[in-house]
């Protein structure tokens, strides 16, 4: 049983990358900061690097402390060094320092936080959106399902990117007071629900003509007790495999927007914005241009082997290949 | 066969209204007070009096809803796209100029892809689970996963700074004019090198896959092993019962293949400061220029439309079984 549970090896490669990922960007004020783990001061033993990732503000008291135990990366992500400008990879910044002396590793943990959020949040609204709409298609069929598949081809023709890019230069007002995470992951989600829409519908066409539906019609079901109670618990894996799908794309996409300045804002460190600052230095700097990318390689191709792991694990078929 | 070609005209042609429509719609998130207001919060550039003017004389802003849309329909069939707000010139126009580069760079970049894709997909449906099969397999994945403008950044550092074997960016050297026009042809070579790679590579994956799965579906088919019989070579029975066959699936990939290689313009023309339309999008997004936002988006919608109904069409002609039936 335990076995024949078991989910494929690259599903589990994926959930690997992106737990780390996940754990990276929820501790990163604590794995990268300059103030100390442990530290000794009048008062006994204290702790400001915790006190600080809980929101207490730095005292002046702090600076008397002798530091017992530091963080993995001793530096704050947007603090300035002038006097370690470009400094290669090495002991005291293990991956090097941009053109501000800022120490790059710092800047790539807490560069997971944005990408990641704008990932997951955008996965959210394309799931808020694709699954009813994919739903409502399959379960109908007729004409809401023709309506649905125009729709679905209409954002087809446009490239992601373009489309995105619009939005957000068009957009008025209200659109522009949300924060740069919210604003970008809910225009990612313009695009995203289509292949949502798409594997749903093709999910619940599938699942409409079960014995599992007829009997529960017989039995007297109305559609929507059916559709909730019997349908989308089974089409709910297929909901994992496009959420995975939809956070890799979101993370993409957020990078590929800040990489070309009209995503999330400076001073934030962002995997894209970090790439784009590397573009400046690309003569004298190799170190800029590895590492964040390293990092975004890594949490796109985690959600892609989760789905598709995910989707081979659900369909026998596809996994023999 | 007819009913089938006429079906697919008529939901192309319900398409292309939506995408007019969409097009519109994105119009009336901004112009007139919203743009303002917009540019305001944003604290950047603040529309002038004249641009907001001209936004609501070319969307026709004192009419209804649905004669604002007519009437922007009217003006495109005439070719007429707006003024760009920045330098106030023919949104049509500046794209016709750019125009060629990009498609340039993209032809390039598909040849440059199916060239690669054909050859690795065979080589791994040739012998499935063989050492080519599995690594083949592998890396086209990793690159799938790989950003663009990563990647064009590393080929910059590997082949333009520490190996200066190709130039870092731009389409030819300062002073190419006084070259011979060998010599220029080769100049404006080495500066594709790069570009025409970063834009191919992602697509690989999907095409060599598709290319594999259609070989394997095909090759292992009855017809095949008869032709084996028969005593055909491998390579006879791959080449008259795979690519030919497997050609015309491939049609319909082309549809979709066209907005990766759009969104794959902006971003290497950008990273390699190619002037094509790529780059004119990038810099229309930061001057909030939407007419020519809004121009080229159409444009390239409507192109993958075209492509999308195209490549149907052309499998309901090319399929003896839809063609007969």
């Amino acid at each position: 049983m335990a076995r024949a549970a078991r989910l494929p090896r690259n599903a589990r490669a994926g959930s690997a990358i992106l737990a780390a990922l996940l754990l990276v960007a929820v501790l990163a004020p604590l794995l990268a900061t300059d103030r100390p783990w442990l530290a000794r001061g009048g008062r006994g033993l204290v702790s400001p690097a915790l006190a600080s990732f809980f929101g207490a503000r730095e005292a002046a008291a702090d600076r008397d402390l002798k530091p017992l135990v530091r963080a993995p990366v001793r530096h704050h992500p947007n603090r300035i060094d002038l006097d370690a400008v470009l400094q290669p990879p090495g002991r005291g910044h293990w991956m090097g320092t941009d053109v501000l002396g800022r120490d790059l590793a710092a800047r790539v943990l807490h560069g997971a936080r944005v990408s990641l959020a704008v990932g997951l949040l955008a996965a959210l609204f394309a799931l808020a959106v694709g699954v009813p709409l994919g739903a409502w298609a399959g379960y109908r069929g007729g004409l809401a399902d023709a309506v649905v598949a125009r729709c679905v081809e209409t954002v087809l023709c446009f490239p992601a990117l373009l489309l995105v890019l619009v939005v957000l230069s068009a957009a008025s007002g209200w659109l522009h007071r949300l924060s740069d995470v919210v604003r970008i992951a809910l225009v990612l989600g313009v695009t995203g629900w289509v292949p949502v829409t798409r594997y749903l519908r093709a999910e619940f066409l599938k699942l409409r003509e079960s014995d599992m539906v007829t009997a529960a019609r017989a039995l007297g079901g109305g559609h929507l007790r059916i559709v909730v109670r019997h349908i989308l618990p089974s089409a709910l894996a297929p909901v994992l495999v496009t959420a995975a799908f939809a956070v890799g794309a979101a993370i993409g996409t957020e990078a590929a927007l800040s990489f070309l300045g009209l995503g999330v804002r400076p001073p934030t460190a962002t995997w894209g914005g970090l790439l784009s600052e590397a573009r400046e230095h690309i003569d004298r700097a190799w170190w800029l241009a590895l590492w964040p990318g390293v990092a975004l390689f890594l949490a796109v191709l985690g959600c892609n082997l989760l789905g598709e792991g995910l989707r081979d694990h659900l369909d026998p078929r596809a996994r023999r290949r | 066969m007819f009913r089938t070609l006429a079906r697919r005209l008529v939901s192309g042609a319900l398409t292309l209204f939506l995408v007019t429509v969409l097009v519109f719609a994105l119009i009336q998130l901004s112009p007139g007070t919203p743009l303002a207001e917009a540019a305001d919060s944003a604290g950047l550039h603040r529309p002038s009096p004249e641009a907001i003017a001209e936004l609501e004389r070319i969307y026709h802003l004192d009419q209804p809803l649905h004669r604002q849309y007519l009437l922007w329909l009217g003006d495109l069939a005439r070719g007429d796209l707006g003024r760009s707000f920045h330098d106030r010139r023919p949104v049509a126009s500046k794209i016709t100029e750019r125009l060629g580069i990009t498609l340039t760079l993209n032809g390039l970049a598909l040849a440059v892809m199916v060239l690669t894709a054909v050859p690795l997909g065979a080589g791994a449906a040739w012998k499935p689970g063989s050492r080519l099969d599995r690594w083949a397999g592998v890396a086209t994945y990793l690159l799938y996963a790989m950003p663009a403008f990563w990647a064009a950044l590393l080929l910059q550092i590997v082949f333009a700074v520490k190996l200066d074997w190709l130039p870092l960016a731009g389409l030819s050297s300062d002073g190419a004019s006084r070259l011979g026009p060998g010599e220029a042809l080769l100049d404006s070579a080495a500066h594709l090198v790069l570009p025409v790679v970063c834009l191919a590579y992602g697509g690989l994956a999907y095409l060599s896959r598709f290319v594999r799965a259609a070989l394997l579906d095909r090759a292992g088919a009855e017809t095949a092993l008869a032709a084996r019989a028969r005593g055909l070579s491998a390579l006879a029975v791959l080449w008259r019962h795979g690519f030919r066959q497997a050609a015309i699936p491939m049609l319909t990939l082309a549809g979709f293949l066209l907005p990766a290689l759009v969104s794959g313009s902006v971003i290497v023309e950008t990273v390699f400061a190619i002037p094509g339309l790529g780059m004119l999008f990038v810099e229309a997004a930061f001057q909030r220029d939407l007419p020519v936002l809004l121009g080229l988006t159409l444009l390239s919608g409507t192109a993958t439309l075209a492509g999308i109904v195209a490549a149907d069409l052309l499998y309901t002609l090319a399929d003896p079984r839809i063609r007969r039936g």
